[in-house]
């Protein structure tokens, strides 16, 4: 591996990280779409920073479009807060009118800056590694890499500090607003965290993909645990995997870097959308399954448990008489038969102590809908976990 | 009753857009009492409570906790909205939820330690949520969540609670459990200001009471001034409430 290659996996993998802690709270806070809109209208910001600072990397090029960022925000805000049209629709008439802005100041001054709508969009990661930082001579590596460096740190540092306040205001505004953490200053702060990662990481992943890269490792993430911690991490590794990973890709398919690590977000997050142990697809519809099972199983059980004369426990009866079909019918019997509920002598149902007790357990949950009752059968079947 | 003021409103008016949700509003809630605040949706209960909290800014009018503005009198007040104004599939669990109550004590940055876990989980106790702890708050029944609620704002240790409809929604079991608590804590001299909807409960729950829709009616001992003519007067129609006098 050589070292310009080693440079953008390292690159890519730190805009991943960047752009996964903001994108976290965004997903949260439903918000996701603000990511879109900020990616977008920062356009003039950094088109107008060009002109003044003539450095595409420059600190001062990043604070005047992040604040291009929040502007939008605020923009938003005051569009919805007149009542006229809800949010979906005020972001949609922001964040265009600001990126043309953008196209048309570009357009104008093409021969002047090194700047086109194909990079604003995709951006490049390939060419990072060329425009290096130098220092009194000396080079210290690309200069994206040191910036997107320095926004991680100031988001990282930002996120210890107000993690509790972050949560809080996220869960529970008014909570946070009664406790005196101002969610107002808090929802500023996030957003204007989220304009600088999205300035920084532009230059190298573009306006469109970008927002994957905030929204997509959140989302995964959700999907598998309950601890904001835990998704915290975990948005984490899917950002860098997949960094690395289309990386790869983009090297195999000769492709665009950018593009190739979307992609691989995207089969992540299909894959654990699919496969996840209890939020993914498959499982539900395993464990719907199950409870379809559960309650005919406790149906037949509730039959049983009414009647004693021998006539409404035949088996052919009990087909006909609940009304099931004949595989539906067996799947049941044995699924009773196989936890000892009931023993069936010649074709005449019985239930046993055992399917009794259980009955009755069962009868109690349901009239009283009290959790207590059943916390001995719980682990065996789906139903009652609730 | 001590004749000390906890909570002190005057001319109180809030607006949303232009149009007014409360007019005008005096109230005098005294120490150590149990209030219930009713009137018909849409009469500014809950903007009420939010006001006094400031989380919303009222158009004119001052509010005092204790002869003091909320902003310095944070610490001795705890607040349970509406259990409907959070999202419930919030990654985190019933011990978590009930931690945040110490984070007003804590103030910025600083983190919950050992000390304010303890408290969490004797919180939790007290509502019978202990095993519940590790749940993920999604996993909880409607009622089991009022209770989380209610323990976060246990852990607050405050003098005066604010709750926003906490028997909405639960079972009577828990309705029957929350009331016992704030009847403990009123006992122990807490003052509980309760939006609440069900008048049939208000004298067997409440000693307190204050009518409104937009105006205030009238506020005072439930056993004076909870009648029929109160009743009519907030909600517009005739009312007939069984009132033992």
């Amino acid at each position: 591996m050589s070292n310009p290659q080693l440079e953008i996996q390292l690159i890519a993998a730190i805009v991943a990280v960047a752009c996964a802690i903001p994108g976290v709270f965004l997903v949260l806070r439903k918000m996701a779409l603000i990511s879109d809109a900020i990616s977008h209208s920062i356009l003039p910001g950094i088109v107008i920073g060009f002109f003044i600072t003539q450095d595409l990397n420059s600190p001062l090029l990043i604070l005047f479009a992040a604040l291009t960022g929040v502007i939008t925000v605020i923009l938003v805000e005051v569009i919805q807060k007149t009542g006229l049209v809800k949010e979906d629709t005020a972001i949609g008439l922001v964040f265009p009118t600001m990126f043309s802005i953008g196209v048309i100041l570009i357009a104008k001054n093409a021969n002047d800056i090194h700047l086109d709508v194909d990079a604003v969009l995709l951006g490049e990661l390939a060419f990072a590694p060329f425009d290096r930082m130098l220092i009194s001579g000396m080079d210290m590596g690309p200069k994206s890499l040191w910036v997107m460096g320095g926004v991680l740190l100031v988001s990282i540092t930002l996120l210890i500090l107000f993690f509790k306040e972050l949560k809080v205001s996220t869960f529970d505004v008014g909570l946070s607003s009664a406790l005196g953490f101002s969610p107002v200053v808090l929802h500023y702060g996030l957003m204007s965290v989220s304009s600088i990662t999205i300035v920084g990481a532009f230059d190298a992943v573009g306006a469109i993909l970008v927002v994957a890269l905030m929204i997509a490792p959140a989302a995964t993430a959700y999907l598998l645990t309950n601890d904001l911690k835990r998704m915290l991490v975990l948005s984490v590794v899917f950002g860098v995997f997949s960094a690395i990973a289309g990386y790869w890709l983009a090297h195999l398919l000769d492709a665009s870097i950018s593009g190739s690590m979307t992609t691989v977000l995207g089969i992540v997050f299909l894959l654990v959308y699919l496969l996840a142990p209890k939020k993914g697809l498959i499982s539900v519809l395993y464990r719907q399954k199950q409870q379809r099972t559960e309650v005919s199983l406790i149906t037949f059980l509730l039959h049983l448990n009414n009647h004693s004369e021998k006539s409404e426990r035949h088996i052919n009866h009990l087909q006909e008489h609940i009304n099931w079909q004949k595989v539906r019918s067996k799947s049941v019997v044995d699924l009773a038969l196989k936890n000892n509920m009931i023993t069936i002598d010649n074709n005449i149902v019985s239930l046993t102590k055992k399917g009794k007790e259980f009955t009755g357990k069962a009868l109690d949950y349901i009239l009283t809908n009290r959790d207590d009752k059943i916390e001995n059968i719980k682990d065996d079947f789906f139903l009652f976990r609730g | 009753m001590n004749e000390k003021l906890a909570i002190s409103v005057d001319d109180l008016t809030v607006a949303y857009n232009y149009k007014p949700v409360l007019w005008d509003i005096d109230l005098e809630v005294p120490e150590g009492v149990l209030m219930a605040i009713v009137g018909p949706n849409g009469a500014g209960k809950s903007t009420l409570i939010k006001s006094i909290l400031g989380i919303i800014k009222p158009i004119a009018g001052s509010i005092s906790i204790f002869g003091k503005p909320y902003d310095k009198q944070r610490k001795l007040v705890a607040y349970v909205p509406q259990k409907g104004s959070v999202d419930w599939d919030f990654p985190t669990t019933a011990l978590d939820v009930v931690l945040m109550g110490t984070y007003g004590s804590l103030g910025w940055i600083k983190r919950p330690g050992q000390k304010e876990k303890k408290a969490a989980l004797e919180a939790l106790e007290k509502v019978g949520m202990l095993s519940f702890k590790s749940r993920q708050i999604s996993q909880l029944s409607g009622g089991q969540q009022q209770r989380i609620f209610l323990a976060r704002a246990l852990v607050q240790n405050a003098s005066i609670y604010f709750m926003d409809e906490p028997f909405q929604g639960v079972d009577a079991t828990t309705e029957i459990a929350i009331i016992n608590i704030l009847k403990e804590l009123r006992k122990a001299g807490k003052t509980l200001v309760v939006v609440h909807h069900d008048l049939q409960t208000v004298p067997e729950y409440f000693d307190w009471v204050t009518f409104l829709n937009v105006k205030k009616i009238a506020t005072g001992p439930v056993k004076d001034i909870f009648n029929d003519d109160n009743l009519t007067k907030t909600y517009g129609i005739n009312y007939k409430v069984a009132v033992n006098k």
